[in-house]
């Protein structure tokens, strides 16, 4: 039998067989990726609040118009670690492309870069400038700070999602039982102050600051009006604000006088560490407390909110750092049904409310603000209006520029931290200022020759 | 005739699939990569031609002599502690009269099947300050502080990193050693017992010319993996190069540059450099080994 078919097949039975399976399977994968096809749009997020929320919502988008005219959204969870990077294969590959995504700030720079109409989002000036039921356009409603985070050589490529302004969380437990008003804090001086009070080394610190990266330093660098780039895209690592509050933030993260540990700047060691206050207060952006009520359910009621210290009497109580923009990306068919449900999700009056109540997280629209939802208080803090104080912190908020060489900017100043940590440690305040300097001009031409190696 | 076409076609049917498969996935992407590293690149169609000039600032990246820096140390300890451990481990397992051996080889060698990106995330856990397993055990053993901070201290980030290396991959290489280990011939080691030789005269002139090329092979895999390490650090500090970068190597600093800043052109330089090093490095070691099982008979 073997051998008769092998007489009837030219090309011999094994190869025969092979090819017939490798038909057979190609069929199956092709029948299997069209099936998979059979989607309108498609929205990609890393996190996972805002997920849940979407959730909920996007079947009410183009509730009361005909069957025929209701999109399927494909809406996906992509780990925040990877969605940079798969977004960034599809639009090489020109496949599977997202039509709507949301990108975290600290990535998205990178997708600027190259020539301005390679790149991968589509201008959203056009459409911002459109006006809405209210009568206002988009641009009015947005806060502009936020919008600058997304914008590159005049372009805007992403629809900030958020303002997220810094306060500090502490341990009310903790004050009350130590006598200390928090009221009665108003500049870091004060803060410092209570701060060598509460500190027991090895057991107690008064704050938790990231000496390791820069998290904590880059928002307190923009509280003081600073930042990595400036609205030029310029690189202002080295600049006399940088290094005053390197010399300034170091010793409150080094040396005997400390009043800051980091047993981690995240993840489940951070929230032990104020479970079990190792750390009485941290910087604390709006979507952090709800990862705190999250991680933190035994400490319902034990945690309140102060706006952060000001530098000087009367200075800015607040700060920013990173947050998330939505992007219509250029491969989207259909950029009019991708920037209809983007005004749905971000800026739907009906939205507002679920979407605090699930995230914490302030809008970027201001005209979203009047909510009743940001005066509810909340037991978990306290009784505190959260909504309320975030949002009378909004307006302070410094811009944060993004650039193409964001990341490379912030490994160098993480570097130039790790190194004045270790000098301070070891040699105190001889030399610091000089060392801190010379560090940070070293770091920055390090940037700065990789910024003039890009011909785009 | 469909014979004579049969025998005569078949065997270039039978290597096509391979051939199509090695061009495509293999011989393209190479010649691809070299060519884009002589382009200054945002993403693969954003390309400007600039010659030389990706390694010629290659060559003076401070960035990249740092990556070098710590991937060497890191090979020089995977050398010069993990092969040792691998063989001590092998020998002991080899012993006649071992009660226990399948016991103990599934367990020198499970940590392997644990997988490096579960381990990663597990030995951050361990390796935390405060509560993490790690500190624990040193702490009651040493007085070593609790809040050590493995992963977030420049200093300590380099040991933690070999630790979780040796702790998944001894038992790995111990196992090829093991094998070449039982293919020594008894009657060699019974030779030189009747002439007098003690255990380490026996190991030194019997075990070890015995499982030379296995050696020799372990020694070479292992230094190339350790070249090509990535994804243990990078998951270890959760997806950054660590305090004072001293988690960086040259792969680590291949990936940011060609996936995070989107410079295909610069990543491919990066990449054939290392190329080159592992290259020449390989043909030292095959030399020296060659050379050294020479003199050994």
């Amino acid at each position: 039998m073997r051998d008769r078919l092998a007489g009837v097949i030219p090309i011999g039975l094994a190869p025969a067989v092979l090819g017939v399976v490798a038909v057979v399977a190609g069929s199956l994968v092709l029948a299997r990726g069209e099936s998979d096809k059979h989607q309108d749009i498609t929205v990609w997020t890393f996190s996972n609040t805002h997920y849940d929320t979407f959730m909920q919502t996007v079947p009410g988008f183009r509730h009361n118009a005909d069957s025929d005219d209701i999109p399927v959204i494909d809406l996906q969870l992509v780990h925040y670690r990877v969605l940079d990077r798969r977004l960034r294969s599809t639009m090489w590959a020109g496949m599977d492309v997202p039509d709507l995504v949301e990108v975290n700030f600290n990535r998205a720079g990178t997708f600027f870069r190259g020539p301005v109409d390679k790149v991968g989002f589509i201008d959203l000036m056009p459409y911002l400038q459109r006006t809405d039921a209210t009568g206002l356009t988009y641009l009015d409603r947005v806060l502009p700070s936020r919008l600058a985070a997304y914008t590159d050589r005049g372009r805007v490529f992403g629809l900030p999602h958020d303002v997220h302004p810094y306060v500090i969380a502490y341990r009310r437990d903790i004050f009350e039982a130590e006598g200390i008003d928090p009221d009665s804090i108003e500049t870091w001086d004060d803060f410092i102050e209570v701060g060598r009070r509460l500190t027991i080394p090895d057991q107690r610190y008064m704050l938790q600051l990231d000496d390791t990266g820069v998290l904590s330093f880059e928002a307190l660098l923009l509280q003081r009006g600073g930042g990595f780039f400036d609205s030029q895209g310029a690189l202002t690592i080295d600049n006399e604000t940088a290094v005053q509050t390197m010399l300034w933030f170091v010793p409150l993260v080094a040396g005997d006088q400390r009043i800051s540990d980091n047993p981690a700047a995240q993840g489940q060691a951070f929230y032990k560490a104020i479970g079990d206050g190792y750390i009485v207060c941290f910087l604390c952006p709006d979507w952090l407390t709800k990862k705190i009520e999250m991680n933190l359910p035994q400490l319902a009621g034990k945690l309140a909110l102060m706006p952060l210290p000001a530098v000087s009497p009367g200075g800015r109580r607040t700060t920013v750092r990173s947050g998330t923009m939505l992007g219509i990306t250029a491969d989207t068919p259909d950029p009019e049904l991708a920037w209809e449900l983007a005004t749905y999700l971000y800026f739907d009056p009906a939205q507002v409310g679920p979407r605090f109540r699930q995230t914490n997280t302030l809008p970027a629209n201001r005209d979203a603000w009047d909510d009743p939802v940001f005066r509810e208080p909340r037991a978990y803090w306290s009784g505190q209006r959260i909504g309320e104080l975030y949002i009378r912190l909004a307006d302070q908020a410094p811009t944060q520029y993004s650039s193409p060489f964001q990341e490379q900017a912030a490994a160098k100043v993480g570097q130039a931290i790790a190194g004045a940590c270790a000098y301070y440690r070891q040699h105190g305040d001889a030399g610091f200022e000089t060392y801190v300097r010379d560090s940070l001009r070293d770091q920055a031409k390090a940037v700065r020759n990789q910024i003039q190696r890009n011909p785009f | 005739m469909w014979y004579r076409i049969q025998s005569r076609y078949a065997p270039y049917l039978f290597i096509a699939p391979f051939l199509l498969l090695f061009a495509l996935f293999w011989a393209y992407p190479l010649v691809q990569s070299l060519r884009l590293s002589l382009y200054a690149t945002s993403g693969p169609e954003s390309q400007v031609y600039i010659g030389l000039d990706n390694f010629r600032f290659l060559l003076s990246d401070p960035d990249f002599h740092l990556a070098v820096w710590n991937t060497l140390i890191y090979a020089l300890f995977v050398v010069v502690v993990q092969l040792p451990l691998s063989l001590g481990l092998a020998v002991l397992l080899n012993r006649p009269g071992l009660k226990l051996r399948n016991v103990f080889r599934f367990v020198f060698f499970s940590p392997h099947l644990m997988g490096t990106v579960f381990a990663s995330v597990l030995f951050g856990l361990i390796f935390a300050p405060r509560f993490g397993v790690f500190n624990r055990v040193l702490h009651l053993l040493v007085g070593l502080p609790m809040n050590t901070r493995w992963l977030g201290d420049a200093d300590l980030v380099m040991p933690a990193i070999i630790i979780l290396s040796l702790w998944l991959n001894v038992g790995f290489y111990m196992i090829y050693l093991l094998a070449a280990l039982q293919g020594v011939r008894p009657d060699l080691y019974e030779a030189a017992r009747v002439d007098g030789a003690g255990s380490w005269t026996r190991f030194l002139h019997v075990t070890l010319p015995g499982i030379w090329p296995v050696l020799l092979f372990v020694l070479v895999i292992s230094t190339i993996g350790a070249f090509r390490v990535f994804e243990l650090p990078w998951l270890l500090l959760q997806s950054t190069t660590g305090p004072d970068q001293s988690g960086l190597f040259i792969v680590t600093y291949l990936y940011q540059n060609g996936f995070e800043a989107a410079d295909l052109g610069y990543a491919s330089a990066i990449g054939w450099l290392l190329t080159a090093g592992v290259m020449l490095l390989t043909l030292v070691q095959l030399r020296i080994g060659g050379l050294g099982r020479g003199g050994e008979s």
